[in-house]
């Protein structure tokens, strides 16, 4: 009998944790990509893949943020609101002359504050993440209303010709600065997930949170922890959002929230918790990337853009959901 | 009870050993100045030189005194004083409620006490965490398993004492060590397989395997044995004596106490969160045990009243569902009680669920009262009068975080509510209180949470809920499984009364004595078929045993 061998190549790629789903999903990108090409000839240009890696990366970092939220069983619906804060603060400040990259600091630092509070609400006021995040979000939002008192400010100036390169406009050996913000971001933030103890103990509290506090795990420094995270994560892209406009927007980051569990989620992040690696984030935000890019191309409106991505959210929870339970629901006799 | 500490023990020696009076050291660094060793005393050097040998001196390594914890609305510790030795295997044992799990989450650091003195190896103790407690040598084995699920048996192990190699996760030698451990204690599991995957007796194991590689000196297993098959049992209670021998302490808690004679030393009671007695295992009984647990005598074990058996209420004809329930054929009659027995994994829950609707059937008959039944689901199955009290209490049984009141209303709710759905209260109320009487319930209010219940209580409210129904047949699935000695009566009491109203009644039970003693007939299943029948006069626990690992012979 013939026996075929599998390549050790491709046995190791499959032992690791979760690589089933992130698998299965890219095959789904590939095929949409081919579909698109189909439908538009230019998909494949260099210029079309340039620009999608670009608008591909704000999504990716929220979704990293998102996904080390959803891991531990939580949510932050806040993450779009802060996208705006941060896009606000950061505009604001530049166009009253401070320094670019002082600017960013400080709206880097107040986003922190900001997962700090939606952080602590969860782990140690114990309120449920729905509720906590809800109530960040609104506020952070507002934070954005009141930055410059509601309005949108004007443009940065040239002051912040470096920044704007630096975050949006600039390339460096071939690919967009931003991509390559991106590639960084997934690397730090991956290895931190996968080979740190803070990482462990992250999906061990989305696992099983009594088991984890009775181990001596820290739950309330560790959910804390990834919700600065998030923060962050949403700063950064408001800062790229600040760079790209030019100015700054007060709704800005509006609905990030949900495109960002949509691609934690498609990529095989579940929401029930403890699952998931960022790998799947990255080609979920690709599959929404693409979407939006081929349905872009192929000149569809933006309600049906809307229709059509917030379809493939309700359908990729209700898949992962449907995973979850039937693997939960095996009876050991 | 010794209150005595060891300058004291060494005092009293003085007299005997001529040497000058014994004082408590006032230079830092050793505790000891001095101590005994097979009859010989060592003081100054020699008694630093020996430091390490402490442990086989049969010393006090945990005391507690006046231990008082509470909780809204009941006080769990009352003054209990508790001590543990090392090299010593103490039972703690008490029924449901006594105290015994708040005892020992105080000491684990679970829990933080109201007032008393916890004294360590020693040393006098403020407040525990689960992660100080897990560094001064405490290990706990919980009663339900606490293992993160998506994790792997390596990362379960190590999880809060990773260890590092310059800041990142060394995942190799965590393998290593978990596997080291796995191999010391004969338990074949790989390390890097998911504990999700894993059968619940092998998880147990596992949560072993993680108590025990902590190095500690004071462990706790509580109700150890419950999930285990008799293999592992056996290889559980060599570890223990190796791990006695060692100097260990340890609590064990269990309800089985046919099982405590094969390791235990000492045994300490409780009793509705006060201290009652400790003895030496070898100068006391079972019944003396049992009477001290529940302060009264228990004449009978198994309460039994004969059968007469009436006319015949169900009838299953040709059932299969899944590989677990394979062809099965039996009648149930009224005043008659049947058991199923078998080891674990023998399908007997699956057929519950399978009669229930909780299961889907492939094919097969369920005939109640001559009457065909379809059955599709529970619903179903409840309508026509088939009810069943499920094998996870907490998860299938009742809502935990419903009230006692609501939870019996629950299944009733059709004959409580008017016409638009609204829910008679007073009717609810007055339905709940027939069934906390009738089945002597014990709680502050009706309107407390289940789950602050205990066991054998909740378990009451899972049978209870059913209680206001006309139901033709009850199902009881390991109905005493971690309840204590006098709740287990009272759920036998229970059957028997449903047995003699004619209604019929099927018991699920891993416990042969539980099966032989309160069953009418026998029917013993072994993957997934009834391999045997037996009238309760014929019934034996070899015969059981013998049908009961009857398998398909596999023709090679």
């Amino acid at each position: 009998m013939e026996q075929t061998k599998r390549p050790n190549i491709i046995r190791k790629i499959f032992s690791i944790r979760g690589m089933g789903q992130v698998l299965s999903v890219t095959s789904a990108l590939i095929l949409m990509c081919i579909v698109f090409s189909i439908l538009n000839p230019n998909f494949f240009s260099g210029k079309n893949i340039s620009n999608l890696l670009r608008q591909v990366v704000p999504i990716l970092i929220i979704g990293i943020g998102q996904s080390y939220v959803l891991i531990t069983g939580n949510i932050d619906l806040s993450i779009g609101s802060v996208v705006g804060m941060s896009c606000m603060i950061s505009a604001t400040l530049m166009t009253r002359g401070v320094n670019p990259w002082v600017a960013a600091g400080i709206t880097i630092i107040c986003c922190i504050g900001m997962g700090l509070v939606s952080g602590l609400l969860v782990s140690k006021a114990k309120l449920p993440p729905f509720i906590a995040t809800l109530g960040t979000m609104i506020v952070a939002r507002g934070i954005a209303q009141i930055a410059n008192n509601n309005y949108n400010t004007d443009a940065i100036g040239d002051a912040a010709k470096g920044f704007r390169s630096f975050f949006y406009y600039g390339s460096t050996l071939g690919l967009f600065n931003t991509v390559w913000i991106g590639i960084v971001i997934f690397l730090i933030f991956n290895f931190i997930l996968s080979r740190t103890r803070t990482g462990r103990h992250i999906y061990a509290i989305g696992s099983n949170v009594e088991a984890s506090k009775l181990s001596g795990v820290n739950v309330i420094a560790t959910t804390t922890k990834v919700y600065v995270i998030s923060a962050i994560c949403a700063g950064i892209v408001g800062l790229i959002t600040t760079a790209t406009g030019g100015l700054g927007t007060m709704d800005a980051g509006n609905g990030y929230e949900l495109n960002a569990v949509a691609a934690s989620v498609i990529g095989g992040v579940s929401t029930l918790g403890g699952q998931g690696i960022l790998l799947g984030t990255v080609v979920g935000a690709f599959i929404w990337g693409v979407l939006n890019n081929g349905l872009q191309f192929a000149g569809a409106p933006v309600a049906i853009r809307n229709i059509v991505i917030g379809v493939v959210v309700v359908v990729s929870v209700l898949i992962d959901i449907i995973a979850r339970t039937g693997k939960t629901s095996k009876k050991n006799a | 009870m010794l209150n005595k500490n060891k300058y004291d023990i060494l005092n009293s020696l003085w007299i005997k050993t001529k040497r000058s009076k014994i004082c408590p050291p006032k230079s830092k660094g050793s505790h000891l100045f001095s101590f005994c060793k097979d009859g010989k005393l060592y003081v100054g050097q020699n008694a630093k030189r020996n430091f390490g040998r402490i442990g086989h001196m049969q010393e006090y390594i945990v005391e507690f005194e006046h231990l008082t914890k509470s909780f809204p609305g009941v006080k769990a510790l009352d003054d209990v004083s508790f001590n543990l030795k090392s090299g010593e295997v103490l039972a703690l044992l008490g029924e449901n409620g006594a105290g015994k799990s708040t005892l020992v989450k105080i000491l684990s650091g679970v829990y933080t006490r109201d007032s008393g003195t916890l004294k360590v190896f020693d040393r006098e103790m403020e407040d525990l965490s689960p992660k100080s407690a897990q560094e001064l040598g405490i290990a706990i084995i919980h009663q339900e398993l606490n293992m993160c699920a998506h994790l792997t048996v390596a990362e379960n192990i190590f999880l809060a004492r990773e260890e590092l190699h310059m800041r990142v996760l060394n995942n190799r030698k965590m393998n290593a060590d978990a596997k080291a451990i796995l191999d010391e204690l004969h338990i074949n599991i790989p390390p890097d397989m998911i504990v999700g995957n894993l059968a619940v007796s092998q998880q147990q194991m596992v949560e072993i395997a993680k108590a025990l590689s902590t190095k500690a000196k004071i462990l706790i297993m509580d109700e150890p044995t419950s999930a285990l098959t008799s293999k592992e049992i056996n290889d559980l209670f060599i570890l223990i004596r190796q791990l006695k021998n060692q100097g260990c302490g340890i609590i064990y808690i269990s309800h089985r106490l046919e099982e405590l004679e094969h390791i235990v030393d000492r045994v300490t009671i409780l009793r509705d969160g006060k201290f009652v007695t400790s003895m030496n295992f070898a100068d006391t009984s079972l019944p003396e045990i049992i009477s001290n647990m529940v302060g009264r005598e228990i004449k009978e074990k198994f309460p039994r009243t004969p059968s007469k058996r009436g006319r015949k209420i169900l009838e299953v004809k040709g059932l299969n569902a899944g590989r677990l329930v394979r062809d099965i054929n039996f009648d149930l009659y009224e005043g008659e009680i049947i058991g199923f027995a078998g080891l674990m994994g023998a399908g007997r829950t699956e057929l519950t669920r399978a009669i229930f609707g909780a299961n889907p059937k492939e094919s097969g008959e369920i005939i109640l009262d001559g009457k065909t039944l379809h059955i599709r689901n529970p619903e179903d199955s409840i309508r026509a009068g088939i009810v069943c009290a499920p094998e996870d209490r907490k998860k299938e049984g009742v809502c935990v975080k419903l009230s006692i009141r609501e939870n019996i209303g629950l299944p009733n709710l059709d004959s409580l509510c008017n016409v638009f759905g609204v829910v008679n209260r007073k009717k609810e109320v007055k339905m709940a209180q027939k069934v906390i009487e009738d089945l002597k319930i014990k709680m502050p209010t009706m309107e407390v949470n289940v789950g602050s219940l205990s066991g054998g209580n909740q378990q009451k409210v899972v049978v209870g809920k059913w209680m206001a129904r006309d139901s033709r047949v009850v199902i009881f699935d390991e109905p005493t499984r971690g309840i204590d000695v006098a709740a287990k009566v009272e759920i036998y009491n229970i059957m028997n009364e449903l047995k003699n109203r004619g209604i019929g009644v099927i018991f699920v039970s891993s416990e042969m004595p539980e099966v032989l003693g309160i069953s009418d007939r026998i029917l013993v299943m072994c993957d997934g078929k009834i391999t045997g029948e037996l009238m309760i006069e014929e019934a034996t626990q070899d015969k059981i045993m013998e049908y009961a690992t009857h398998f398909d012979k596999k023709i090679g």
